[in-house]
């Protein structure tokens, strides 16, 4: 991996960001920040329809479709954003603990998110039926928490000391 | 007391030495403040893709305030109290930090749209509560709620690239952090003996 990351630090896109990363990085972080916020919010509404908190006024399914646009195309926002990072800080990304353990939560995350809303989508009645149990509100806080950790780990990065002797960015 | 001795009062607090010492403290404020921070950018957001005609357009814009708002501010409370926790572990650094200044300008500013929201568009919410979108004064609004919210977070970064966390003792040196605002190697490590008064770059 470590060779892998300092090769690609020697390729041209690579070489680009570098020598423009004062604006490049900052910039194309806030943007990954931005797309946070999104797909946060959004997961956050439907969740808070689940949980009968918020928008009781529409079904389950009219409040994912409205937000499934957005979570949808964000997620793919931040894949962009997320592999111009690792592009541009190849070392700094790719040898670091919390980015594996981000990126880990980040599959589980996706898969998760994706196929409840394609789900609800489809089967819109089914769902609402079983709103008020349990395990369909545990399943959507839990769901919830991984995104959370997937926020907390990609702030990590930046300090992966934080694991101590795991992490392999502190090398002696 | 002037407002030096005061920063400097702060960061000598208990509070603000354990959090500055600590491995775990400060990555975990600062990653907590980015989480509740997603929430009120997100919550945000929806309102006003909603005043826009963006989104939602065909809901109660007032039902859609009243469930959102609570969550907003609740979540706006815990990202000033991180960040309160972040700035007194190096409050002089911060307070003469540009993007920092900046980024509370900013933060009064939204908090002005918010108002001029209230004492404008909200006033004849009766009319445009079920329209797809708002009178052009809450349009006005959210456009520039957008981009107060989204230069915050722009300016947030920037603190982060521009400063050092006023860690009395520093993390690893080998770390691949590279100095690119300041170029030159890496810090060597050796704990500073006061925490910076001089901003010192650092990639975050």
């Amino acid at each position: 991996m470590k060779e892998f990351a300092q090769w690609l630090s020697t390729t041209s896109p690579s070489i680009y960001i570098q020598n423009n990363n004062a604006w490049f990085i900052p910039t194309v972080q806030s943007i990954h920040i931005v797309g946070i916020g999104i797909i946060l919010g959004s997961i956050f509404m439907v969740d808070l329809r689940v949980l009968g908190w918020a928008g009781t006024d529409q079904t389950l399914q009219q409040t994912t479709n409205r937000f499934a646009p957005w979570v949808t195309g964000t997620l793919v926002m931040m894949l962009i954003t997320g592999i111009l990072m690792v592009i541009g800080e190849p070392v700094r990304e790719l040898i670091t603990l919390s980015f594996w353990m981000k990126m880990s939560l980040v599959a589980l995350g996706t898969v998760l998110t994706l196929s409840f809303q394609r789900s609800v989508q489809k089967h819109g009645a089914q769902w609402e039926e079983r709103l008020h149990h349990r395990s369909v509100r545990w399943m959507v806080v839990v769901t919830f928490l991984i995104w959370i950790c997937v926020i907390l780990l990609g702030r990590l990065i930046a300090y992966d000391h934080f694991w101590g002797s795991w992490s392999p960015a502190a090398i002696q | 007391m002037d407002i030096t001795s005061f920063f400097q009062s702060l960061e000598a607090t208990g509070l603000a030495t354990r959090i500055r010492d600590s491995q775990f403290a400060f990555p975990l404020i600062e990653a907590t403040h980015v989480f509740c921070f997603s929430l009120v950018f997100g919550t945000i957001a929806v309102i006003d893709l909603r005043l826009l005609g963006i989104a939602s357009s065909q809901r109660s814009f007032k039902r859609m305030a009243s469930d959102i708002l609570k969550w907003t501010w609740a979540a706006f409370a815990f990202t000033v109290l991180t960040g309160v926790l972040m700035f007194i572990t190096n409050a002089r650094v911060y307070y003469h930090n540009f993007y920092f200044q900046t980024k509370m300008v900013l933060l009064v500013l939204a908090g002005v749209n918010m108002l001029v929201f209230e004492l404008t568009a909200w006033r004849t919410i009766h009319r445009w509560d079920t329209a797809p979108s708002a009178p052009r004064a809450g349009k006005a609004v959210a456009i520039l709620s957008l981009s107060i919210w989204i230069g915050v977070i722009f300016m947030g970064r920037l603190i982060g690239f521009t400063t050092k966390p006023g860690a009395v003792v520093a993390p690893p040196s080998n770390e691949n952090f590279d100095n690119f605002l300041g170029g030159g190697a890496p810090d060597s490590g050796a704990p500073p003996a006061t925490p910076p008064t001089a901003p010192a770059p650092d990639k975050k």
